[in-house]
């Protein structure tokens, strides 16, 4: 670049004076600068107007100068501080732990990988303390159940609001009575320890049974495993046959009906399974249906009588339902049984629930024959 | 003179004289510390070697206070509230950037709020500062002798207390921001880059902010010069 092109240049240097003249120009900048000003009269005038400003003020007496000439108020400052700190509780002291604080740098810096690393101790942390926990239940000789807060019941409204606000289920592991502990996240959160004797605890899993819609799958399946236990309690039996009916996934209704395999000579659970044989979706379900209705049945002193007087399977369908007629309830549902097997055998979508329909047919009549 | 400051700080504290040879001589020690252990002991929770930092620091932060609220209350109100945050929250300095840097981040934080406070109370405004008006008895003995002594430039004078009139009027003119930083640069002797650290802003706003300040008080004093 020649000298008459640097004359040029006056829009971009004489902004930059303002910072040449008190050092603060870069090296790129200055070069420029002193490139110009080398050829440029009127930036140089620029510039020593504006070094004559600066000198200008920096020869002004300052406020500071003036106000505290003799630094008294500097003293007193300090006095005051000095008092200010005496009133003052003393601050907390810095951790001496530099790994540590060193980690916690770490973490802000990556925020992402702290995330994942958290969650990942958490889980940890967490499936750890639920053993030790249950663990430390199980040793317990007496298995009470704790009630953590806040009241000792839990009302209708507090088991709606629980649906909305989440729970937190965790069956404990490990051998010994069972227990459950629950976790509820409503407004007012508690937590509730202790098994299916505890009322609250089996009113809370019942609850979530009978809703299945407003938990999660997962959930309810730890439930039914704590219901099992008892299954012959009229009302968790109430529950577990909701569940069997009404639940909206098949593996829950599933679970529900093999949670009361030892209940199956009690009419309401075979009208139950005659029900979900006519109306399950799944033929999964079907299926165990029919197996809990043949094992119920084999045990039956009913089902010894009624293959001896009429000689299933070679009774027809119409035969059967003749001796049902002024016959006692198990007869009845004896009936029953075998009119849904022999539509399931023709009828069913599922190949295999034909085929397992027609074995258990075949079963009854082996067990009719001896 | 550390080594007496200290004394007279320790007698402060405590007011004990049997305590005070041991702490006088932690204090000598304390005084030879660089700055970092001295910051590690005060975060420890050692007074002294809090003190101590605030006597290496506090004649500039009062002088940056002064300058810029032009009023002796306004500047001991931001001298204790400065210091104060910076006791409070010294165990949450890291030594990411110097103990300087990060003290004048406070002290400019606390400067910046009382003058966004006194631009949004009118009536609160500094009074301006006229130099006759401290020659009427209220500055130093010394500081009116200097003014009367027979070398001294009449017409000289008159217009030195013109201008700082005229200064004054137009720093009031300046945004809060602009200011500090004019105050920083040219009366406190700070670079730009250690400007936008205290802050908390980047260099290009900092030079950004002086170059307003520079334009408007040029057009201010234009005429005197």
């Amino acid at each position: 670049m020649n000298p008459a092109d640097w004359q040029n240049h006056c829009p971009e240097i004489a902004p930059l004076l303002v910072f040449y003249a008190c050092g603060e120009a870069d090296e790129k900048e200055t070069a420029l600068i002193e490139q110009h000003l080398s050829v440029c009269a009127a930036c140089r005038s620029q510039l020593a107007e504006e070094k004559q400003f600066q000198a200008l003020l920096i020869s002004q007496p300052q406020d500071a100068d003036l106000l505290d000439a003799t630094g008294i108020l500097l003293s007193q400052c300090r006095s005051e501080l000095a008092e200010n700190l005496d009133d003052m509780v003393r601050p907390p002291v810095l951790e001496k732990t530099p790994v540590f604080s060193a980690f916690r740098r770490w973490m802000a810096l990556r925020p992402v990988w702290s995330g994942a690393a958290l969650v990942f101790v958490g889980i940890l942390a967490g499936a750890q303390a639920t053993q030790w926990y249950a663990a430390r239940q199980n040793a317990s000789p007496l298995d009470l159940a704790v009630d953590v807060r806040p009241g000792p019941h839990i009302s209708e409204d507090q088991l709606s609001k629980m649906a909305v606000a989440g729970i937190n289920f965790m069956p404990a592991t490990g051998a010994g009575t069972q227990n459950v502990r629950v976790q509820l996240n409503a407004e007012q959160p508690m937590e509730l320890t202790g098994s299916m004797a505890n009322p609250d605890v089996k009113r809370v899993v019942m609850y979530m049974v009978k809703n299945g819609d407003r938990f999660d799958p997962g959930m309810r399946l730890d439930c039914l495993d704590a219901l099992k236990e008892a299954a012959k309690d009229s009302e968790v039996q109430d529950a577990l046959l909701a569940a069997a009916r009404k639940d909206p996934n098949p593996a829950v209704r599933l679970k529900a009906l093999e949670a009361l395999r030892d209940s199956t000579s009690d009419d309401a659970v075979r009208e139950a399974l005659l029900d979900t044989l006519k109306r399950d979706t799944n033929p999964g379900v079907r299926v165990e249906a029919v197996n809990l209705l043949v094992s119920s049945l084999e045990k039956s002193d009913a089902m010894r009588e009624a293959t001896a007087e009429y000689g299933l399977p070679a009774a027809s369908r119409d035969n059967v339902a003749s001796t049902s007629v002024g016959g006692d309830a198990q007869e009845t549902s004896l009936a029953s049984v075998v009119r849904e097997l022999e539509l399931l055998q023709h009828h069913d979508p599922s190949r295999y629930v034909r085929l397992r329909s027609a074995a258990a047919l075949r079963q009854l009549s082996a067990r009719g024959d001896q | 003179m550390p080594l007496p400051r200290l004394a007279f700080a320790l007698a402060d504290e405590s007011g004990q004289s049997s305590s005070s040879n041991a702490a006088l001589a932690s204090g000598t020690t304390l005084n030879h510390l660089e700055e970092r252990a001295l910051v590690q002991e005060a975060q420890a929770g050692n007074r002294l070697a809090f003190e101590e930092l605030v006597r290496r620091y506090d004649r500039d932060v009062l002088r940056l206070a002064l300058n810029l609220m032009k009023r002796t209350e306004d500047a001991r109100d931001v001298y204790q509230e400065a210091f104060l945050k910076v006791y409070r929250n010294l165990h949450r300095f890291r030594f990411e950037c110097s103990f300087y840097t990060w003290l004048y981040r406070i002290v400019t934080n606390v400067c910046l709020d009382h003058l966004r406070r006194r631009q949004a109370r009118p009536e609160d405004q500094a009074p301006e500062l006229h130099p006759a008006h401290y020659e009427e008895g209220t500055t130093d003995f010394f500081e009116r002798q200097k003014e009367q002594r027979p070398s001294a430039d009449p017409e000289r004078h008159l217009m030195g207390q013109e201008i700082q009139k005229r200064l004054a009027s137009a720093m009031e003119r300046l945004s809060p921001r602009e200011r500090v930083v004019f105050e920083m640069k040219h009366y406190q002797g700070l670079k730009l880059r250690a400007i936008g650290d205290a802050l908390g802003t980047s260099e290009e706003t900092v030079k950004n902010s002086l170059f307003r300040a520079t334009r408007k008080l040029r057009s201010q004093l234009g005429e005197l010069r």
